[in-house]
């Protein structure tokens, strides 16, 4: 496959998009149109089952269309000529276009003077910024393009993961071992844009589950990116880490509920600032008056160790993108830098109503939802202390590890964050004793403010994200090592 | 186009079993920011979904013979390719060495409701409407708002045959009804969210949910953090959901998978007790029930074709029986029940007022932030996003701070209230009683 081209089931339809989009505007004062595709390979290896598979392609079209009010949308997974064309004539006959600023969203006042500014604003009040004329193709950058190999050398490198892996401890009951292989394709189209994309995603991971004759447990690991094969390949040091993880996990205890001294792994910080601070500053919940962050704009909010950033250019980050699903090309935004609460996120109609800059944090789970702001790679940015030394500066703590879950309430803001699992740290020591699973709850601004050193290291973690309980897209987060207050249970 | 796809299916090389998915959707969706729209939509899509066996000689020798199978979706510009796409599926089947394994046969199928008629006719209608029933309900709730809300009124058709003579089609509608709502303090805001799926929107009482949700955002405001301890919790309505059915992820419906047991993940076993103590609740009972009517995860027959069943899964605490689909019914020796359906429980005796009853400190959970207990190993924790304390005749909200324990271990002693609630994929008791968890907050 050649990532430089958009697939064929995208390309011929995308000629049409220009035409659409320039009938559309005859009745309503912007549109654009998205043709999208996500897809791949999945393949999957446990003891007596093995699965080659298709990942369920999600290919459609959306017109977008502003009515002077809101956008309103019409989606088809038909992408014949015909059907396309029909959809556009449906579409505009059901569009009422409407007096401008009739009814949008007040402004808050918090917002905008703070935002203002920096950046020009994206639109004048009565219509939307197509952006600057632009028309370009891209892609992911792979050295070992996992394209160009069949599905049974993708399947023979998960046989050869799953065997070496389940004769390492005889208290394995089982191991599964799973490859992703997901490409991502889009065009876009305005009036001034056209822009394509193929972002490929790959993730690898195994999960291995023990038993000791009285109780079940598992733990897993994995590795993921855009790129190719060389960022998500594992070795035998990981498959031994996995193993022997998941049988400590058959001895662990649950975590005396109180407040500790934490220090987290970049796994667990990564999920903080994003349910702490990256769900609180997607702006459209600061047009539903969902955000108490908007209070803080300007203001410190956490310790002046903490930088929160999020990235969709970051360079093979999960959530890694080129441009997002309104066009607007990807570049970083600091939300918090120094402790102090600089922006949020956007779309273009949480930019256009707030009168803000845009960011590239447009996304829909697909073709058949909507555009919300979504976070990408979200992270805490590195600092300096190393991680021994946190470890060492803790007299009775506990090493977090490994995050399963978080869940935002931008509101409240309370922050629920759950680690796989936890190792106690007594006299700056880890003692091996472990906690699972623990439950990392608190008040966000007592948590960022508690941040009392921030490591020298820095990774990334993919997964998937919702918004509420649902709209699933790829993202990262991650960052370095922190040490903080935290209450556990 | 499903019967382009059979007809392929029919004629092609390697091909040995096969299965197909015609699903036809069409969702009408609404927004809305305050009392002003923010976006509508309209989206249809069409799909047929294909699962292809293909038996050949194992690739580490051998002359039994060994299966594999292989999905790809065929969407309506897929036509012109089709023969590449299955040959794309064979290719991906015969690379993989599976136990042998049949698919259903033709059945009769139940009849189980599953559409409202209304949605079909006038999704943006009902859309509105229900937009409009809430606001008009949140108008005699005082300092109470809406901020926003999303409905999706949702319409599919899904045709399923298969090489050994399934031929089911059903017609289904979904719900789902997002809000947010805000209530003023003197000096603050708080907010309640809520997302509710149903098949048909009668089944949603809009004045009656509102009402209650305006409350809880009210409540919020004056929200304390609850003490650090092991105390009796009560977990009702949603929260309830949320706990034991998990979006279908619960622990009781994976562990009692057929398809778990032959992987050697589920330690339970058909005639013996699914708890480790020694149970000192109420009995409990678990039924799978894809029959039930307008539940979110009914229907008259599953994915592959299997006809939908309502099944004692638990009894007094024993496990007896694994739901199975085709393959793994095969493979572990059982007979094959179709998936798994809505989790359903019978009503306790207990009324729900007792069992907020005592000297206290008793938590009452009403909402989590989010709850889903490990679905291996049922350890949950989940923070309280709100909760009353009741203490010595005391009412106080709480939120903040979490509870933790593992299902089975608060399960076995449950009590469960007569009082009974549908919530789309659950059908049982309204609330439930566990005496001893342990509660991480101040």
């Amino acid at each position: 496959m050649d990532l430089q081209e958009i697939p064929p089931e995208l390309s011929g339809p995308s000629v049409n998009l220009p035409a659409l989009v320039s009938d559309m505007e005859r009745r309503v004062p912007y549109a654009a149109a998205l043709l999208c595709r996500n897809g791949g390979l999945q393949v999957q290896v446990r003891d007596r089952e093995q699965s080659v598979t298709e990942i369920a392609p999600r290919q459609g079209l959306v017109l977008s269309a502003w009515n002077g009010a809101y956008f309103e949308e019409m989606a088809s997974s038909d992408l014949s000529r015909e059907h396309m064309f029909g959809l556009a004539r449906r579409f505009m006959g059901a569009v009422q276009p409407r007096l401008r600023g009739a009814v949008r969203p007040r402004l808050r006042g918090a917002v905008r003077p703070r935002l203002c500014g920096a950046v020009r604003p994206v639109a004048s009040d009565g219509g939307i910024d197509p952006g600057q004329a632009q028309r370009t193709h891209y892609a992911t950058a792979c050295v070992e393009d996992p394209t160009t190999l069949s599905a049974k050398e993708k399947l023979d490198l998960c046989l050869d993961l799953q065997a070496r892996a389940r004769k390492l401890n005889p208290r394995i009951v089982n191991v599964q071992v799973r490859y992703m292989e997901t490409l991502e394709s889009k065009a876009f189209v305005n009036r001034v844009r056209q822009l394509s994309q193929n972002v490929l995603r790959l993730r690898l991971s195994v999960m291995v589950f023990v038993s000791d004759g009285q109780q079940l447990q598992y733990d897993w690991l994995g590795k993921d990116a855009t790129g190719g094969l060389e960022a998500v390949r594992l070795n035998d040091d990981d498959l031994r880490r996995v193993c022997e993880s998941a049988v400590a996990m058959l001895s662990a205890k649950k975590v005396p509920p109180g407040m500790y001294d934490v220090i987290c792994c970049p796994d667990v910080s990564g999920v903080i600032a994003h349910e702490a601070f990256g769900h609180g500053v997607e702006l459209d919940i600061f047009l539903k008056d969902r955000a108490r962050s908007e209070q803080y704009l300007g203001k410190p909010i956490a310790s002046p160790l903490v930088d929160i950033l999020d990235d969709p250019s970051y360079p093979g980050g999960h959530g890694t993108y080129f441009f997002d699903d309104e066009g607007q090309l990807s570049s970083p935004t600091y939300i918090i830098r120094h402790g102090v609460f600089e922006r949020g996120l956007s779309d273009l109609y949480s930019a256009h109503s707030l009168r803000v800059p845009r960011s590239a944090n447009g996304r829909r789970e697909s073709f058949e939802r909507k555009v919300y702001v979504r976070m990408s790679n979200t992270f805490f940015g590195r600092g300096k202390t190393p991680v021994s030394e946190m470890i060492e500066s803790v007299e009775r703590g506990v090493y977090l590890e490994h995050s399963s879950s978080g869940m935002e309430d931008p509101k409240g803001w309370g922050m629920q964050v759950t680690s796989q699992y936890g190792v106690e740290i007594l006299n700056g020591k880890l003692t091996g004793r472990r906690f699972a699973p623990i439950g990392i709850t608190g008040y966000v601004p007592d948590i960022l403010q508690s941040v009392l050193a921030v490591g020298d290291d820095f990774k990334l973690s993919g997964g998937t994200c919702g918004k509420g309980h649902k709209e699933w897209v790829p993202v990262s987060s991650g960052g370095p090592h922190l040490k903080l207050k935290a209450r556990l249970g | 186009m499903l019967q382009q796809v059979i007809e392929a299916l029919r004629k092609h090389e390697g091909v040995h079993d096969w299965c197909a998915r015609h699903v036809d959707k069409r969702s009408t969706q609404y927004y809305v920011i305050g009392k002003h729209p923010e976006s509508r939509r309209v989206v249809t899509s069409e799909r047929v979904v294909v699962t292809v066996m293909n038996d050949h000689a194992p690739a580490a020798g051998g002359s039994e013979l060994v299966r594999g199978e292989a999905d790809v979706t065929v969407l309506p510009s897929d036509l012109l390719r089709l023969a590449d796409k299955l040959s794309q599926a064979v290719f991906m089947a015969r690379l993989t060495d599976n136990p042998r394994y049949g698919l259903p046969g033709l059945s009769r199928y139940p009849v189980v409701e599953l559409a409202d008629s209304e949605m079909q006719k006038r999704p943006q209608d009902v859309a509105e409407r229900l937009v409009g029933q809430l606001t008009q309900s949140l108008a005699a709730e005082k300092n109470v708002r809406l901020s926003s809300a999303e409905v999706f009124v949702e319409e599919s058709h899904v045709h399923t045959q298969n090489s050994r003579g399934v031929d089911g089609h059903q017609v289904g509608t979904n719900l789902l009804f997002d809000w947010v709502l805000l209530a003023a303090g003197d000096a603050d805001e708080m907010e309640s969210h809520v997302a509710f799926e149903r098949r048909r929107a009668a089944d949603l009482d809009v004045p009656a949910l509102a009402q209650r949700y305006a409350a809880h955002a009210r409540d919020a405001l004056a929200a304390g953090t609850p003490r650090t301890g092991t105390f009796p919790v009560v977990v009702s309505d949603e929260a309830l959901d949320e706990l034991v059915v998990s979006e279908g992820n619960s622990p009781l419906t994976l562990r009692s998978s057929a398809q778990l047991k032959y992987q050697q993940i589920s330690p339970w076993e058909v005639g013996q007790s699914i708890f480790t103590q020694t149970p000192s609740g109420d009995a409990f009972t678990l039924y799978a029930n894809a029959l039930l009517p307008f539940g979110t995860r009914s229907g008259s027959l599953d994915g592959e074709g299997l006809p939908g069943q309502r099944l004692p899964i638990v009894e007094n605490g024993v496990l007896t029986r694994f739901w199975a689909t085709q393959r793994y019914a095969e493979y572990l020796g059982v007979p094959p029940t179709g998936e798994f359906g809505n989790l359903e429980l019978p009503a306790g005796t207990h009324s729900f007022a007792s069992l907020l009853e005592g000297q206290g400190p008793l938590y009452h959970i009403v909402a989590f932030s989010a709850m889903s207990p490990d679905p291996l190993t049922g350890d949950f924790v989940g923070e309280i996003r709100l909760g009353y304390e009741l203490n010595k005749g005391q009412v106080r909200p709480i939120r903040g701070g979490s509870i933790g324990g593992n299902l089975f271990d608060v399960l076995v002693a449950a009590r469960w209230s007569r009082e009974t609630a549908f919530l789309g994929d659950y059908a049982g008791p309204r609330a439930v009683r566990f005496p001893q968890v342990t509660v991480a907050g101040a």
